[in-house]
């Protein structure tokens, strides 16, 4: 290739602002400027342009399909003109404005236009049919730039008073999804500087430039900001373009310089100083190293190898990741679910990126005759896969990535073209821990305290230990080198871990609290190559769950106890309680091509296994969202259904069952449906009542996890889902049309909702107290649990009785009923059938009230006899 | 003489009655129970909720030992909701429901002893202290608040609508005139006292003259309720 010329300005309009649009396709580039024409240039072409004609004066904004394009006026008409022909169709008024066009973007597919005027409403436009228009209403402000996502399904919005408005595009009625405040500068409508929200090409982030002169980075995923690229400019960024493959970022300001960084290191590779005139719209080609701007002269600018051959390795990378602090689909994956693909295709080594071939005629010819600089018409025709979108098609080395080939098939070539089974695994995950949010990341959650962990810019890491309780126990903050990712939390001490990191193997911290002689904490190495998926803590033991599906079981002094090979692998998580381990691993694929979650429990103290691979009952397309024990012991999962289920009889081996106790969907606090929110589950516990609640954190929003600082633990009662929220809401409602007149209103409706509020009472008492008789039959029992489980038994009595009384106010002819309910009774203080019995006389349903003497005397007889066996 | 202090409660003594409020908090520190004069209090026990009495709950958030949970009628959505309410409809926003009377017993429930601020209050009524326990928790507590800017914001905007509804209703004070006062806060119902009472004392004193002018004429001419009306309807011409 011949010597890097400085660019030559071609002179594309009469001087002022001009702006400019490649194609998709690359074909094509579009300026428009102030007269009352548009050029269109053909790439590698010297030709003169083809002047489209009949434009209207001074556009202030261009964007280009492959075979139209549109452009924005001042005078507030938006156009469409065919790219072929030299009168453009006479250009059909897409939308016209009573205020000055600022910006007009196109969707990736080329159906919808958004329009950015001095009105504060964007109006996005079907390209081919002009009645469809969509409304984006939430701006205070006028709007200075609009732009599409990659895929087209979120559209940025830039105001002139410095906020961003990212709305998704998915639905029919587009949604604000967020809000983004302290990002751009704020700025006159008119004004050269730039606040243009620029996807990056992975589409999980975007950069724009701020007041400082910086591009910031944002994650799409959690909205916080990620890394900055410190520019040097000295006025004002003006314009800013990301390389196609997202490897490189090209900025200009006033100061009449463009600086080339490297998009991962965030550091300066070149900057050119030789630009006559402010730059006010740049962009890459979209396969080949030429970057074209159009400056505030007229000019426009074809700079061919812009990149200096010494760094185009950049332009041939694959699509390159955003620059993250840490990527906040790492840890947990967004996604519920992963291909077992994604998590093999690396490993088999059958299956490792394909090299070029030698001498292949790319090879000989060399880069400028490279496949993708040919203008191919139609590229799908002819089976060759170019990547001239970025979008990761070829591996950069001119061959396919591995991405289409099936999981485990076997090479043969006659295999039918029927899509394949791909089975999905459960990820594993620590319970508890989020994933990272901006530079920070919660490692655990527990009643007694949280852990969390601060990133400081990616060289170290500040971990934390928070405690409720902050009386007794004392917060530790310390500096963490390793880099801990997972955490557990009891009231003896820390756990922590660290994934291996190069030669360095995984390793093991436990961190007590408090000890009667100095503080003895411990750390111990995994063999390498092994790294921890799950870790838990007990108050004597120290579970560790390893990628080799090994699960490591040490004493509170490092003293390894067992180690053996877990049944069910993948590992998904673990739990501990005292002496119970509870593990969960991937087991056989179910109909709806998920893996089953298996879990065992066992006790490690007797060696004994309370439950064999019995299976974690979810429902089809939901995960588990956390695994723990509630402090009175029993386990209790929270699936991403919002659904809190227990496990009933689970020390008898092949006996127990998931029982749901709490549906945060059923919540009256969701019950007017306008709440968006999560629950992040905590614990289960006793209140200061002596009632069952759920800990939760509540997470506004779409968001999914909590940040650090974590909000503060709510708490709902338990509640068996038997009747939908919106029954409850609606009892809940209509009394309050009139508050004065509810003491007449109550009297005809309450009878109902009392008997859904003691029908609930019964069945949930019911299952907490054969959970605690279960605890208690196996362990030695406190006074306490005695007093529960006693209380417990009468409030089953009690509930039982109260619905009695409402059988018996319906009528004569509900009897069978409550007979039946007092067959229920347990009766453990002896008085509960004498008070059914009252009640019913009360009623004076004396038929009734003979039969439960009849039933107190048969009850009495037997329990005799058992004493008399005795 | 009159005694220095205007009629009725003022603004510190009613804050000392709604200090009997049960709020929730979250302990950070263990606190065995206590045999008070009001009632005994359970043990508390981190991070278990609890509800006390607003004085214990302010001295306990002073020394950092708890946080506390503001009642839901405290956030900015159900705020915002009753401030619309306020300035659409003409009347108060209603007070919250009270609970069922419990049969058999001789209990009878009222403000201080209803749980009306703690975590499980309704969310959409105001309870009779919501004016002195919203601004003594933004004053104590303003970073248990999500919001606490916007809170403080929405309490001033709702005090202000129901500040003029309660002068404008002053209007038809007249005498045989009346307000309905159904919802109004205590602390409103401090602030408006001596306004009120000063308005119909003046409105007495308006009418006295004329009062006495036909008490003067009634005792002249001897009482007779008919010609009183004659009399009256002279008056009017």
């Amino acid at each position: 290739m011949a010597f890097p010329q400085p660019p030559r300005g071609r002179y594309a309009h009469a001087p002022g602002p001009t702006f400019l649009a490649y194609s998709p396709n690359g074909q094509k580039l579009v300026t428009a400027g102030v007269d009352n024409f548009c050029r269109v240039f053909t790439t590698g072409s010297d030709d003169e342009p083809l002047n489209v004609d009949d434009c209207q004066e001074n556009n202030l904004a261009v964007a280009a399909g492959n075979d139209f394009f549109i452009t924005g006026a001042e005078d507030g008409t938006v156009n469409k003109y065919a790219m072929a022909t030299s009168d453009g169709d006479g250009g059909d008024i897409l939308w016209r404005s009573t205020l000055p066009i600022r910006d007009v973007a196109l969707s990736p597919d080329g159906a919808w236009v958004a329009v950015a005027s001095d009105e504060l409403v964007v109006h996005v436009i079907h390209t081919k049919d002009i009645q469809m228009v969509k409304r984006l209403r939430d701006q205070n402000r006028s709007v200075r730039h609009v732009s599409f996502n990659k895929s087209g399904t979120q559209l940025a919005v830039s105001c002139v008073d410095g906020s961003l408005y990212i709305y998704s595009m998915d639905s029919e009625e587009p949604e604000l999804v967020q809000k983004v405040d302290d990002m751009i500068k704020r700025t006159e409508p008119e004004a050269e500087s730039s606040a243009r929200v620029l996807w990056h090409p992975d589409g999980t982030a975007f950069a724009t430039p701020t007041g400082l002169r910086e591009m910031q980075v944002m994650s799409t995923g959690d909205w916080a900001k990620h890394k900055t690229f410190k520019t040097e400019h000295r006025a004002d960024i003006t314009a800013a373009a990301w390389s196609p493959n997202g490897a490189l970022l090209v900025t200009t300001s006033n100061d009449l310089s463009i600086c080339l960084w490297d998009a991962k290191t965030q550091k300066l590779l070149k900057k050119y100083d030789d630009v006559k005139a402010t730059i006010l719209a740049m962009a890459w080609h979209p396969t080949q190293n030429i970057l074209s701007y159009t400056n505030n002269e007229g000019l426009l600018y074809m700079h061919t190898n812009f990149v200096p051959p010494e760094l185009q390795h950049f332009l041939r990378l694959p699509l390159q990741a955003a620059p993250y602090f840490h990527n906040p689909s790492e840890g947990r994956g967004n996604s519920p679910t992963t291909n077992l693909v994604n998590g093999l295709k690396h490993v088999l080594p059958e299956r490792r990126a394909r090299a070029g071939s030698a001498d292949s005629l790319d090879d000989l010819l060399g880069d400028e005759f490279r496949d993708d600089d040919l203008d191919m018409p139609d590229e799908a025709d002819d089976g060759f896969v170019i990547d001239d979108d970025g979008a990761g098609y070829t591996n950069g080395l001119g061959k396919r990535t591995n991405g289409h080939l099936g999981p485990l098939e076997s090479m043969s070539k006659r295999r039918p073209t029927a899509p394949v089974f791909q089975p999905q695994i459960h990820e594993p995950f620590q319970p508890g821990g989020t994933p990272w949010r901006g530079n920070r990341r919660l490692l655990c959650c527990t009643l007694l305290g949280y852990v969390s962990t601060i990133s400081q810019e990616g060289t170290h890491y500040t971990a934390e230990v928070r405690f409720y309780n902050d009386r007794e126990y004392t917060n530790v903050r310390f500096t963490d080198v390793f880099g801990y990712d997972k955490a557990a939390l009891t009231e003896h001490g820390t756990l922590f871990s660290c994934q291996p990191k190069g030669s360095i193997p995984a390793m093991i911290y436990y961190r007590p609290h408090e000890t009667w002689t100095t503080r003895a904490d411990w750390r111990t190495n995994l063999p390498a190559g092994e790294s921890v998926t799950a870790i838990a803590l007990s108050h004597s033991y120290v579970v560790v769950t390893t990628s080799a599906n090994y699960v490591r079981i040490y004493s509170l002094f490092g003293l390894p106890l067992r180690v053996f090979r877990q049944k069910a692998s993948p590992v998904v998580t673990c739990a501990a309680w005292r002496d119970y381990v509870l593990t969960i691993g991937n087991g056989p694929v179910s109909g709806d091509g998920t893996s089953q979650l298996l879990y065992t429990i066992e006790n490690v103290k007797r060696d004994e296994i309370c439950q064999s691979e019995d299976i974690v009952a979810l429902p089809p397309n939901t995960t588990l969202t956390s695994v723990f024990f509630s402090s009175d012991g029993d386990p209790y999962i929270y699936d991403s259904d919002g659904v809190l289920l227990t496990l009933l009889h689970w020390r008898t081996n092949g006996q127990a069952r998931w029982v749901p106790m709490l549906d945060t969907k059923c919540l009256s606090r969701r019950a007017g449906g306008g709440k968006q929110e999560s629950y992040w589950p905590v614990s289960v516990s006793q209140d200061a009542n002596g009632k069952h609640v759920f800990h939760c954190m509540i997470v506004k929003g779409s968001e999914k996890y909590p940040t650090h600082p974590p909000p503060m633990l709510s708490e709902f009662a338990l509640e068996i889902p038997l009747s939908s929220a919106i029954d409850k809401g609606r009892q809940e409602k209509e009394p309050d049309v009139d508050p004065m007149f509810d003491e007449e209103e109550e009297s005809g409706k309450k009878p109902e909702s009392k008997q859904q509020q003691h029908e609930q009472d019964y069945i949930l008492s019911s299952v907490l107290h054969t959970q605690l008789s279960e605890t208690i039959s196996h362990t030695r029992p406190t006074t306490y649990q005695k007093q529960d489980l006693s209380n417990l038994d009468v409030q089953i009595d009690r509930s039982l009785l109260q619905l009695l009384a409402l059988e018996c106010l319906a009528g004569e002819d509900r009897g069978m009923k409550a007979l039946e309910l007092v067959t229920l009774m347990r009766n453990s203080n002896g008085k509960m059938l004498d008070l059914a019995g009252k009640v019913a006389e009360r009623y004076n349903r004396d038929m009734l009230r003979d039969k439960i003497q009849e039933l107190a005397e048969r009850r009495l007889m037997s329990n005799e006899e058992e004493e008399d066996e005795l | 003489m009159a005694l220095p202090l205007p009629p009725g409660l003022t603004p510190p003594e009613i804050a000392f009655i709604c200090e009997m409020e049960l709020v929730t908090i979250i302990p950070r520190q263990r606190l065995e129970g206590l045999e008070l004069l009001g009632g005994p209090l359970k043990p508390l026990n981190p991070p278990q909720r609890a509800s006390i009495p607003l004085w214990l709950a302010l001295l306990l958030k002073r020394q950092r030992r708890a946080n506390i949970v503001p009642p839901p009628w405290l956030s900015p959505d159900s705020l915002s909701a009753i401030l619309k309410y306020e300035t659409e409809i003409d009347a108060f926003s209603p007070p919250p429901r009270l609970p069922p009377l419990p049969s058999g017993t001789s209990l009878v429930f009222s403000p201080p002893f209803l749980p009306g601020s703690t975590a499980d209050a309704t969310a959409d009524a105001l309870p009779y202290h919501w004016l002195e326990l919203g601004s003594m928790l933004l004053e104590a507590a303003p970073e248990d608040f999500d919001d606490a800017n916007e809170v403080r914001k929405l309490l001033r905007g709702l005090r202000e609508a129901r500040m003029a509804k309660l002068r404008q209703g002053v209007e038809v004070l007249d005498a045989g005139g009346g307000v309905k006062m159904n919802g109004v806060g205590g602390m409103e119902v401090g602030e408006a006292r001596t306004f009120i009472t000063g308005v119909v004392d003046g409105l007495r004193k308006i009418g006295k003259s004329r009062e006495e002018a036909r008490k003067e004429r009634d005792r002249e001419n001897g009482y007779s309720p008919s010609q009183d009306f004659d009399d009256d309807e002279m008056d009017m011409r």
